[in-house]
């Protein structure tokens, strides 16, 4: 009787775990290793499991080889912070050949690239706060090897934004003016080199982005280039290599996607109206970001942070089935 | 679920707890370079413009120069023909395939750092080989040295002396240092308790033994410890390149993040042929330097 028992509480154990995978199945998310793509990964890992019943795991990654993965291998599944610009013109033929499939932003304002220089530089001088001012004031921005020239901190080797600074530097007349660019190796070196002007309240001049912790954590100010934006330009030519007439233009805001494969997409319409619907304020995630910097926190805890503080934020994003199962995943942490 | 859970689960400290934990260090590290760190980018400062000078003055020398100067070097080490056209013909492909400018960079700070891990790595060295306790000691410290991942120390010596090229040769030399150190310490104490106390009984002092007996006896493997610093610094350049150190380790990164596959090939096998020049170099010095030693039948 007893063995019965035990083989009909294995048999519903598997009709139960056959009846989640056919809901839907696993799901690998990639967990890019910065922190707002963490803490989306996170929630998003943790509604796809208790609300809509998927096995979801996180996969670490990185904007290039995730984005590589994806197109060549189909996995991971689900990219939910994709900054489109750094993949280029790789995106637009995987979208078109029908191998990715954009779901919707994950950052509704966009990501906002720039050149910045620290706070408490522009409110001693506050004409810092444009280009035309830190021209005049370019003997401030030392080279660390070299102190008869100035340094503008580029972007990382490799990385898309280096073109675009390398374009931008040739438009605004930089190289005239006395700046050097000095490539920081690393998003950790650049970030590293940010904290160590600020922690001593040096000169910084260089290139960033928003929302980060960096930014968050240090307060800076974007130059202003006193030239607009010129989005067509931008496209056409600051973002290629060969581009041989480079006009002064600020950076266009940057469009951050949450991205899936193709076969995922189509496979789970459900989830992927989810990822469609589901997108952050800058502000919001700043703060989060913030938030998350001040207690050092991991993707599970801001997870759980988030979830239970802005219930007001995602709720919309799901179906109210979903939102209810998951409040009560919530309850139970 | 947290009450009888500590059977199964390891009785974790407090997740708050362990957070001022963090949050205190962080915060006296901070405070550190805040107050010191000016004063420790200053004690740098004549390395920083001797690296800076020396690589102004490999870039601003002709590449014939160089290339004259490296083989008649690889000659004069080994006496042989083969390594000296080797040499020519690998830096004549880096410079053809443009990467002559990287090479020297990185040649520059390698050659730096292999020279600091010498003069700083054979003291430490000859002191571990006299004292058990200073081996003792520190032994553990070259194992965290080896083994630390690279970045847990790169990013706070960035905060503390900025991107560019001394964080980059502190990198290097942690990383580098260890074998030489290792194996100056194994090569003295390995020398024969006999020809120490013939030395000693010749009236030689503590001083003479050093210099006279066990240095001597123990260069082959002291040579074998630089050899593997050189190897070791060589393989840091990528690492140091993503501090800002400018050099072969620069395209590597960026074909990393392009796949761009040919140019990440390029540039390791400008990576790999200084190295074996290098390596090669160093070991044919020594041998020759020790066959004085070994007598006639092994020359």
């Amino acid at each position: 009787m007893k063995k019965i028992i035990g083989t009909a509480f294995i048999l519903a154990g598997m009709m139960m775990s056959a009846h989640t995978a056919e809901a839907c199945g696993k799901v690998s998310i990639a967990d890019m290793n910065w922190s707002s793509a963490t803490l989306i990964a996170n929630v998003d890992m943790f509604i796809l499991k208790n609300g809509y019943g998927c096995d979801a795991e996180l996969i670490p990654g990185d904007t290039m080889p995730t984005g590589t993965s994806m197109v060549e291998k189909g996995k991971p599944d689900i990219a939910p912070e994709f900054w489109s610009n750094s993949f280029g013109a790789a995106l637009q033929k995987a979208v078109a050949e029908k191998r990715l499939r954009i779901a919707g932003d994950s950052l509704s304002d966009g990501g906002e690239e720039g050149f910045w220089v620290p706070e408490y530089m522009v409110k001693a001088d506050p004409s810092l706060a444009t280009l035309e001012g830190i021209k005049k004031n370019v003997k401030l921005f030392k080279h660390p090897e070299d102190p008869s020239v100035s340094a503008f901190m580029t972007c990382p080797a490799g990385w898309g934004c280096q073109i675009n600074n390398a374009n931008l530097y040739r438009a605004l007349k930089l190289k005239e003016a006395g700046f050097e660019l000095l490539d920081p190796g690393s998003a950790a070196g650049l970030s590293g080199a940010i904290a160590k002007a600020y922690e001593r309240k040096e000169a910084w001049f260089g290139y960033y982005w928003a929302p980060t912790p960096v930014l968050g954590k240090y307060k800076m100010v974007k130059v202003d280039f006193g030239s607009g934006i010129d989005e067509a330009h931008f496209k056409a030519c600051i973002t290629k290599a060969d581009c041989a007439d480079p006009k002064p233009t600020m950076y266009p805001p940057s469009p951050v996607n949450t991205m899936t494969t193709e076969a995922f997409a189509t496979k789970e319409p459900e989830v992927f109206k989810y990822l469609g619907k589901r997108s952050y304020k800058n502000a919001q995630m700043n703060g989060l970001l913030a938030w998350m910097e001040e207690n050092q926190a991991d993707g599970d805890v801001v997870m759980e942070y988030f979830l239970k503080n802005n219930e007001a934020t995602w709720t919309p994003w799901v179906p109210a089935d979903v939102a209810a199962k998951v409040k009560a995943a919530l309850a139970k942490l | 679920m947290s009450d009888a859970s500590w059977l199964t689960d390891f009785p974790q400290m407090d997740r708050a707890d362990l957070l001022t934990i963090r949050k205190t260090l962080d915060g006296a590290y901070r405070e550190f370079s805040r107050s010191y760190g000016d004063l420790i980018e200053s004690v740098f400062d004549p390395l920083l413009v001797f690296l800076v000078w020396f690589e102004k003055f490999l870039l601003a020398s002709p590449w014939w120069a160089i290339i004259i100067a490296l083989s008649a070097l690889a000659f004069s080490a080994t006496r042989s023909w083969k390594l000296c056209i080797g040499v020519v013909i690998s830096f004549s492909l880096i410079g053809y395939f443009g990467m002559w400018d990287n090479t020297m960079r990185t040649m520059s700070i390698i050659l730096v750092c292999t020279f600091l891990s010498i003069a700083l790595g054979i003291p430490i060295g000859i002191a571990m080989a006299r004292s058990n306790r200073v081996q003792s000691f520190v032994t553990p410290i070259l194992d965290v040295m080896q083994t630390m991942p690279a970045f847990v120390y790169l990013i706070p010596v960035v905060m503390l002396l900025g991107i560019g090229k001394v964080p980059g040769v502190i990198a290097v030399i942690i990383y580098a240092i260890p074998p030489v150190i290792r194996l100056t310490n194994l090569g003295i104490r390995l020398v024969d308790e006999d020809v120490l106390e013939a030395a000693t009984a010749y009236g030689a002092n503590a001083s003479q033994r050093l210099w006279g007996v066990q240095l001597p006896l123990a260069m082959p493997t002291i040579m074998a410890g630089i050899n593997q610093t050189i190897m070791m610094a060589l393989a840091m350049v990528v690492i140091a390149s993503m501090i800002g150190v400018k050099g072969l380790g620069q395209p590597v990164l960026k074909s990393i993040t392009n796949q761009y596959f040919t140019l990440g090939l390029l540039n390791g096998l400008a990576i790999v042929a200084l190295a074996i020049i290098f390596d090669r170099v160093s070991q044919a010095y020594a041998v020759r330097s020790q066959r004085h030693l070994k007598g006639g039948h092994n020359a």
